[in-house]
């Protein structure tokens, strides 16, 4: 296991330095310049100042090799178009919000989606399963900004239960969100739990299981729910990604000061820096989401384990 | 056990559900919800003034920089016109009133001007606000280390676009640029011709001082809520980047007594539709992001304002494609501005009867009334000039960016000018890919493209000077000698009566009975917004869309 997580880790760096290449590479093949936000011409005096300013005027391999040096360092550079700003403070500032509404909302996906799958497969084809799989039908083909808007129109507005519209400070302030981000994933994992808990409840070691006489609140936790939850770990690590970092139009729409909001402005803007930094960071994460899943399989599912060691 | 817990989650799931079924039924019902908003707010304000003089605003963005010397958008310019003390305002008619500086002197030649400040103006450590601080401010704004946008404000003083652009030996092209504090109270400011309008440009943002103690001490971060130091009626007290920046007011400045509002807390709602919604819900009191789906619908509400902006929306012509001046006379003639503004745009917007937009100081003087835009088109005659054009263009290449609102102006001239035998084809890229495209010079494949223009400061040579042949805005390769001839006159021009005549002139060039019509303007701006009852009295966006908030009063609710 220890030999896995270490090989795994070693990768990460040829993945990241291609990462950094890559975007480096298309946000350089767009045009754009990002020094001219408005539909004001830049005298060329002024262009020159700024491209030696933020050593733009180097050759490309220059620029990328300083770049490389600034993420091993952890120093991502300062912004293009936030003058007064680098990187590392938008990071600092932003992201653990993001982090913050990404957490919420999986853990409320988690905690609503998983029981009502649970429920859905014990009682199947009853009104009980109809009832939670219309709900999670509506929840997962609705996307998330109707549901926002909705949200934000019944509670904020119709029915004045003390949630503001938007904004990110008090608790009340992040209960909408949290909702609107994770009825999605919610919905998914309502699904998948219930397909594969039919599946497993089918199989011959669960019949085993209930003629050995164990209590059958036991079995379905034991051994029926612990073997349908491979596919819910394998879809988690994925789903944890997208909802901490692909909650631009959550951040949008609820005026939270988030890291996605940056993420989106940035590359209209051509905020080179702040691309790549936010880039990076995300495909830190998304590596990193994916290794705790590979590390959960071996826990649940020990024949994983000895496959890869 | 397990299960009944399960149950009772459920049933808070279907709960939920309901609720938002609910919703749905209701959101059919328009009116309703102009109704329980409309109880909510119509509350017209009573004359007296309130206990509490306290407003949430939404600032509309996240203003890029609060440096005077690196900001170069309205927000930003907005915040700081309110924490710092210029050296002159603009007054009602946009004609400079005294502020820091309570007087000026322009010499006889008209290059140097003299600024006498007052001598009771402090920063908020205590340091008195001096000339050196004015002197300091604008050479670092101009310094090629800075590198700021606006640096080019500065370009009419002596030496300040040779020391932007140095390479070596900066001091020294530093220490000869035009401005000088001679004492604590006195700034020199040497231009290289005379500029009329140079007083009323020092109202600009980029012309406040920093103070420079700050500013060295904490380079970058200068302007962070706890490092920043500043000299205005108010102070900064918070600055969460893109959620909040409230500003207290700053009992210590020269005026305080002049000040009523106490606290003006900020939210940054860059989204229209939500920010509709925290007016409505009552969390924020001025919205100036109204999307413009939504903009018939708050019209009809009382917290409805609108401004007349200085600022042109209009379609640049690529005159090397579109060759024939009968062929863009009759695409401006067939362009119904009323309809557009009446049914797409939505905001009553002014149509054009020139470049220059109206409320610009010399309009009635310098404005065209061109015959080429009609309020309501004349198609007909549109047909007739299209007839006689040489070598028409029949298909063209429309290029817009991608932001809302412009695709169905464009629709809109597109159905125009089908009816003229045109065939248009309508191209959108985002923003920066756009500027890309339009240049100058224009990529060739542009025939016409959509762009605005908002003043920076109040004189029509902001506005006429984008047509000269070297102009870096001027994408329509349009080029005449003397047209470039008439504004260096009229730069060197200091009587406004005969200055405004010369801009006349100009827009004839464009616009008038001979005009070339390189651009076809389509509508002056206006700027809407929703403002609680209780300021809509004395809120007020002048023309440079600037809200001076120690006019601001909250009155009682009656």
């Amino acid at each position: 296991m220890t030999k896995f997580v270490v090989r795994r880790l070693v990768w990460t760096v040829p993945v990241i330095l291609l990462v950094i290449l890559m975007t480096f590479v298309m946000m350089r093949l767009i045009k754009g310049n990002p020094f001219r936000t408005s539909e004001r011409a830049i005298p060329a005096e002024i262009q020159q100042n700024l491209e030696r300013k933020f050593k733009l005027d180097r050759p490309w391999y220059v620029q990328y090799a300083n770049y490389v040096k600034g993420v091993a360092t952890f120093d991502l550079g300062p912004s293009l178009v936030l003058r007064n700003r680098d990187v590392n403070d938008i990071v600092k500032e932003h992201f653990p919000k993001s982090l913050e509404l990404g957490a919420l909302s999986f853990l409320f996906a988690f905690v609503f989606g998983i029981p009502l799958g649970v429920l859905a497969a014990l009682r199947a084809n009853s009104p009980l399963d109809y009832g939670s799989m219309f709900f999670s039908n509506v929840g997962f083909a609705v996307p998330s900004f109707l549901v926002a808007t909705l949200l934000i129109y019944v509670f904020s507005l119709k029915l004045d239960v003390g949630f503001p519209t938007s904004g990110w400070d008090s608790w009340e302030s992040k209960v909408l969100p949290t909702i609107a981000l994770g009825l999605g994933p919610m919905a998914y994992f309502a699904r998948l739990v219930r397909g594969t808990m039919l599946e497993t409840l089918q199989q011959d070691y669960i019949r085993t299981a209930k003629a050995k006489g164990l209590r059958w609140g036991r079995v379905i936790t034991l051994h029926v729910l612990r073997n349908s939850l491979i596919p819910v770990v394998t879809a988690a690590g994925p789903i944890l990604g997208f909802l901490i970092t692909g909650s631009f139009v959550i951040e949008q729409i609820f005026a939270i000061p988030g890291i996605g909001r940056y993420y989106v402005t940035a590359v209209t803007s051509r905020d080179y820096s702040v691309v790549m930094g936010l880039t990076v960071l995300l495909s830190v994460i998304v590596i990193f989401a994916n290794l705790i899943v590979d590390i959960l399989y071996g826990i649940l599912d020990p024949r994983t384990r000895d496959a890869r060691t | 056990m397990r299960t009944s817990t399960g149950w009772r989650w459920l049933a808070i799931l279907l709960a939920g559900l309901a609720l938002v079924a609910a919703g749905c039924g209701g959101s059919d019902d328009e009116a309703a919800v102009d109704e329980t908003t409309a109880t909510d707010t119509t509350g017209t304000a009573g004359g007296g003034q309130a206990a509490e003089q306290e407003i949430t605003v939404n600032w509309g963005a996240e203003p890029p920089s609060l440096d005077p010397g690196l900001a170069s958008d309205t927000t930003s310019g907005n915040i700081l016109l309110n924490i710092m003390d210029p050296l002159v305002k603009l007054g009602d008619d946009l004609e400079p009133v005294p502020s820091l500086a309570e007087s000026w002197e322009t010499s006889e030649d008209g290059k140097t001007v003299t600024f006498k400040l007052r001598d009771d103006g402090k920063w908020t450590n205590g340091d008195p606000v001096i000339a050196k601080d004015f002197e300091y401010s604008w050479k670092r704004t101009v310094s090629p280390e800075l590198a700021a946008d606006y640096a080019y404000q500065f370009y009419g003083i002596v030496g300040a676009q040779e020391y932007n652009g140095c390479k070596k030996q900066c001091d020294a092209l530093r220490d000869k640029m035009g401005v000088k504090a001679v004492d604590k109270t006195t700034l020199q400011v040497k231009l290289t011709t005379a500029q009329p309008w140079f007083v009323q440009q020092a109202a600009h943002h980029s012309f406040l001082a920093v103070h420079r103690p700050t500013v060295e001490k904490y380079k970058a971060k200068w302007t962070e809520a706890k490092n920043i130091v500043t000299n205005g009626p108010f102070k900064l007290q918070r600055w969460e980047h893109n959620a909040n920046i409230d500003i207290v007011k700053n009992e210590k400045w020269r005026d305080a007594d002049s000040v009523t509002l106490t606290r003006v807390n900020g939210r940054i709602i860059t989204d229209g539709t939500t920010a509709v919604q925290a007016f409505e819900a009552g969390e924020i009191d001025v919205n100036p992001n109204l999307p413009t789906e939504e903009i018939p619908t708050i019209k009809e509400t009382p917290e409805y304002a609108q401004y007349t902006g200085l600022g042109t929306y209009y379609y640049g012509v690529n005159v090397k494609n579109i060759t024939d001046v009968n062929q863009r006379r009759a695409m401006s003639l067939a362009i119904n501005r009323r309809e557009i503004i009446d049914n797409v745009a939505q905001a009553d917007q002014l149509p054009t009867t020139g470049f220059t937009p109206k409320g610009m100081p010399g309009f009635e003087t310098l404005n065209p009334d061109s015959p080429w835009q009609p309020e309501n088109g004349d198609l007909e005659q549109a047909k007739q000039l299209m007839a006689k054009a040489k070598n028409p263009k029949k298909t063209i290449t429309l290029l817009l960016n991608d932001s809302p609102g412009h695709r169905e102006i464009a629709v809109a001239i597109q159905a125009a000018w089908k009816q003229l035998g045109l065939t248009v084809k309508i191209k959108q890229q985002e923003w920066a890919q756009f500027l890309e495209f339009i240049g100058p010079p224009p990529d060739k494949s542009v025939d016409v493209y959509r762009l605005g223009w908002i003043g920076d400061y109040v004189d029509a040579i902001n506005f006429l000077e984008l047509w000269t042949c070297k102009s870096g805005n001027n994408s329509t390769n349009y080029c005449d000698k003397s047209y470039d001839a008439l504004v260096e006159k009229a730069r060197r021009t200091e009587d406004n009566d005969a200055r405004y005549e010369l801009y006349g002139q100009l827009e004839q060039k464009l616009g008038g009975q001979d005009g070339a019509m390189p651009i076809l303007p389509i509508y002056w701006y206006t700027y809407t917004e929703q403002e609680r009852s209780t300021i809509k009295d004395t809120y007020e966006r002048n023309l440079l869309d600037q809200v001076d908030l120690t006019k601001v009063e909250v009155e009682e609710e009656s």
